[in-house]
């Protein structure tokens, strides 16, 4: 047989390509995922036992060393020895009903109900499993029970806790971070629970909208169509669009809202006064690859893979064969286009730091046993979203909607507040519309650039982002602003 | 207080154990590229001592594991690994002293991973490793008997007709008799042993094939051979054995196409088995739960997911160097003996110890190949290259299923999960290939036409 040896040397690569390409799999998943895996509630190995607990677990404080999470012990009786033991829990903030303002944010940990939040997500820190060797000895052999890391979140307690007031009974989400850094001051998803008692929970209230949310940007995705114009078209400061207060593409028109017509405006009044003509316009000159490349480079489409914190991925489906009309949508932020509050802040930051979007981080440090930090917060740039000059060009045009335009609810006296609104409509079937209010913006701050992103869920029709968010967005800034941010 | 001190010494242990994994990996693989006439066989050579760091590796974890008895050291228990070690060293002495051609390599990679079996088994349970134990000597008395078999022995067209036969009869047995277990009805039992016939068949497989195929003939004249094949993998579906299908699949596939170079009819099967599995994958609902596990375990992780879930916590758990050895927990994983011992070794052993472990399947290919490579018996070569395909795709199949890279297929790790005919038959696919060796280095002693070969071999050794 001729051929038998050459053969052979092929089947040799054939079986060794498959052992490698089972070996960088190994390596890939293991290196991207391993932390998430081990951090799952399932997972027995890091569960709290109450009654004997191998090791307890850490503290959960804020970034000013205001406790958030603790370990608590009291004697009670163990139903399955009938003796009077050591029972061991987590408490939020004291035990009471305070703790709702973290409820997401911090999670839970707990024998019944499993874990959630940081809680569930940073136990490699608070059990401890981040502990040098020699550290893990000294434990075993001089303490009668191994214990945790205290862990400090980037969370400010006091901007938490104003923001949880000023939603009030609103079902939305609140993120503040600092827009240079990536850390994040605030989440806030409403409604909320007390991790304190887990008995009556209903509902989806639970869900962290903030992180897993998945709501229509609305008129706030202009900013990615401005973006993707100003890094792609030539000239488009000079182009102007005369608006007739609807706009046809195919068999669909899409009129501005109210009906009002804007006239003759360029790219900076268009989104001043959130014209749909000009956006609509402006992304089918763009065509749907240009428009996909910015917003992929913006994080939709993103498999988020961040240590800090899970974060579901913004679909933006503009892949395949796209319709002039489901384009036109898209480009006002309406059809299938999702986004979470959170990734929303970081495009609000990407802009006001010049184009480049930072990684959001929720660790501030993790403090050791003996008061030494072992690990710190570590800025990252995720990625660059834009031009340096296109984003210094957004940023005049968002300031410009707040000064003059449908954002002047949240101008400040004395700060520069920037910002878009948006309004997203949701039919629900039966005739009936329902909003969703959005304000992204970003203000100077005293030590760096701040940035913002709120969403107010199942408002009534006529209830815009202007109108709701814009306010909450600029009182919220003013907290920050007043508590040294 | 003296769970406390084996937490201790085992925390410190892993360091041990991850240099003595790696280094004997990194040994294994500078001497696995080295071709035959490069190796010094008169003395013990380059790499005899790998063997006692092996040895070492083995009597320290059981050393270990003797700690772990709560009411102090357990003396049994290290006697144990220690007659174990003993029992290594003997066995391949005894193998390299009666066939001092054979390819040593290959056996000490095989006892490295049967290592790695016995402290998992005697971690979980000793009895587990001491049963292991008897499997292996069986196993190595099946190694023996395929050493000669395969050398002695020719196979004819007409011989193959009675093995046909047997293979037809073992797989029908379980169809009969058998008795359900995890959904697949492959296992019989006999006084009490249960037996997996549709393993032993692989072994039937391989000599049917190289029988059937070591001549270029026509289509036509490869008929029974083609039958045989459809009819035994349709045999192992029915029993729903799927890993043993795929198995067939591959080891019919490779060979074949070897042996023939003819894409059309590999095409043909490739497409086949496709459309088989799309088919069966609308038709069964159990093969679209592993599927959709596969492509999400997380989403229904308390059902569907929970196998595959599990193991990957547990790989996730261990780090890059492991919990320690008896530090994890291994029974939170289904079927954490047999085929997801994996898992669990990279849990306590460390994800660099899984990391060498693919490595060193991957070294039983390099030496599988060069062994049939260096024979110039188109048979030979294709027994070799059978027997090759058939121990090191099992074992892709489970670590890729393990850790999600392919969808599960309940298949066993050779040499490592527990159970006694997949160690005998993966001995015995070790002997295969042993007897393939020890005829090629007599061929190439025996002929003229040596300076060839050996340039051939030199050119291989490199290329790889």
């Amino acid at each position: 047989m001729k051929g038998l040896e050459k053969n052979l040397k092929k089947g040799l690569v054939v079986l060794l390509a498959a052992f490698i390409l089972l070996a960088v799999y190994y390596c890939y998943i293991l290196f991207f995922y391993s932390d998430r895996w081990f951090a799952n509630s399932y997972n027995p190995r890091v569960r709290l036992d109450s009654w004997e607990p191998k090791v307890i677990p850490g503290d959960i404080k804020d970034r000013n060393g205001k406790l958030l999470a603790t370990t608590v012990k009291e004697k009670r009786q163990n139903p399955q020895t009938q003796q009077k033991q050591v029972y061991y829990y987590r408490s939020y903030l004291g035990g009471g009903e305070q703790a709702r303002s973290i409820a997401h944010v911090v999670g839970f940990n707990n024998s019944q109900w499993g874990r959630s939040g940081v809680e569930a997500l940073q136990v490699k820190y608070l059990m401890g499993y981040n502990n040098p060797f020699y550290e893990r000895v000294y434990q075993k052999i001089f303490l009668s029970t191994e214990v945790g890391n205290t862990l400090h979140l980037t969370i400010d307690l006091a901007l938490q806790q104003y923001i949880d007031d000023v939603l009030g009974s609103n079902k939305g989400s609140v993120v503040v971070m600092n827009a240079q850094t990536g850390e994040i001051l605030a989440m806030v998803s409403h409604p909320t629970f007390n991790p304190n008692r887990l008995e009556n929970i209903e509902g989806d209230i639970l869900l962290n909208r903030a992180t897993e949310g998945l709501f229509m940007p609305g008129s706030v995705f202009k900013v990615i169509v401005a973006a993707s114009a100003l890094d792609n078209l030539e000239h488009i400061s000079d182009n102007i669009f005369d608006c007739q207060g609807e706009i046809q593409t195919g068999s669909q028109g899409i009129s501005c809202y109210g009906g009002e017509s804007h006239g003759q405006v360029n790219l900076k009044e268009a989104i001043t006064v959130s014209c749909n003509g000009y956006f609509v316009d402006t992304a089918t000159k763009l065509g749907k690859e240009k428009l996909l490349k910015t917003a992929e480079a913006f994080g939709f489409n993103q498999d988020f893979i961040f240590p800090d914190l899970k974060l579901a991925a913004s679909p933006l489906p503009l892949k395949g064969s796209v319709s002039k009309e489901k384009l036109a949508l898209i480009s006002i932020g309406q059809g299938d286009v999702q986004v979470t509050p959170l990734h929303m802040a970081m495009i609000a930051s990407a802009i006001a730091n010049d184009g480049i979007m930072m990684e959001p981080k929720l660790v501030y440090e993790v403090v050791g046993r003996n008061g030494k930090a072992q690990v710190k917060l570590q800025p990252n740039i995720y990625r660059k979203a834009m031009r340096l000059e296109s984003a210094r060009l957004i940023q005049e045009m968002l300031k410009n909607v707040v000064d003059q335009g449908t954002g002047k609810a949240a101008a400040l006296k004395g700060w520069q507040v920037a910002g878009k609104t948006g309004t997203a409509e949701i039919s629900n079937g039966e005739s009936e519309i329902k909003n969703n209010a959005w304000f992204i913006g970003f203000v100077p701050g005293n030590k760096s650039k701040l940035a913002i992103a709120v969403v107010l869920e199942d408002l009534p029709e006529g209830q815009t982002g202007g109108r709701m968010a814009a306010p909450l967005a600029g009182k919220i800034f003013k907290k920050a602003l007043d508590l040294g941010y | 207080m003296s769970s406390k001190k084996f937490e201790i010494i085992s925390l410190t242990m892993r360091y041990w154990f991850i240099g003595l994994i790696i280094f004997i990996t990194l040994r294994i693989l500078m001497e696995a590229f080295r071709t035959r006439q490069e190796q010094d066989y008169e003395d013990e050579g380059p790499f005899g001592h790998i063997i006692f760091f092996m040895v070492i590796f083995l009597a320290s974890a059981y050393a270990l594991l003797a700690y772990k008895n709560p009411s102090g050291f357990d003396k049994y228990t290290a006697l144990i690994g220690i007659i174990a070690g003993i029992a290594f060293i003997i066995q391949y002495n005894l193998f390299r002293l009666v066939f001092p051609r054979m390819d040593r390599l290959l056996l000490i990679i095989v006892d490295t991973l049967a290592i790695f079996g016995f402290i998992m088994l005697y971690r979980f349970n000793p009895d587990l490793a001491k049963s292991q134990m008897k499997y292996f000597i069986a196993g190595n008395v099946a190694l023996l008997f395929f050493i000669l078999f395969t050398y002695k022995i020719r196979m004819n067209e007409i011989f193959s007709y009675i093995l046909m036969g047997l293979a037809c009869v073992l797989l029908l047995l379980p169809i009969i008799f058998g008795k359900e277990i995890f959904g697949a009805k492959n296992w019989i039992s006999i006084k009490g042993y249960s037996l997996q016939p549709s393993e032993f068949v692989k072994i039937i497989l391989i000599f049917i094939f190289a029988t059937w195929f070591r001549e270029e003939n026509k289509f036509r004249e490869h008929l029974p051979a083609f039958i045989f094949a459809g009819v035994a993998i349709l045999l192992v579906v029915l029993q729903r054995d799927l890993g043993a299908a795929l198995l067939y699949f591959y080891i019919f596939i490779f060979v074949y196409y070897i042996a023939t170079s003819d894409w059309i009819i590999v095409l043909l099967a490739g497409g086949a088995a496709v459309l088989g599995s799309v088919a069966s994958y609308h038709l069964f609902s159990h093969i679209r739960v592993r599927v959709e596990a596969w492509k999400n375990p997380w989403r229904d992780i308390e059902n569907k997911g929970y196998q595959i879930a599990h193991s990957l916590i547990a790989i996730s758990s261990g780090g890059l160097i492991g919990t320690g050895l008896g530090l994890g927990s291994p029974q939170v994983v289904p079927a954490f003996k047999t085929d997801f011992i994996f898992a669990t070794i990279c849990e306590e052993f460390g994800i660099i110890s899984g990391f060498c472990i693919i490595g060193l399947y991957a070294m039983i290919v390099i030496r599988g190949v060069s062994i049939a490579l260096r024979n110039k018996d188109p048979y030979k070569a294709l027994l070799a290259f059978g027997a090759t395909v058939a121990l090191t795709l099992q074992a892709f199949t489970i670590i890729g299923g393990v850790i999600k890279m392919i969808p599960l297929t309940g298949v066993t790790m050779p040499f490592v999960s527990y159970g006694g005919s997949s160690m005998v038959t993966s001995l015995a696919l070790v002997g295969v290939l042993e007897g393939v060796a020890i005829d090629a280095t007599d061929n190439s002693n025996e002929d003229g036409a040596e300076e060839d070969d050996y340039k051939e071999d030199q050119a291989f050794g490199e290329g790889v």
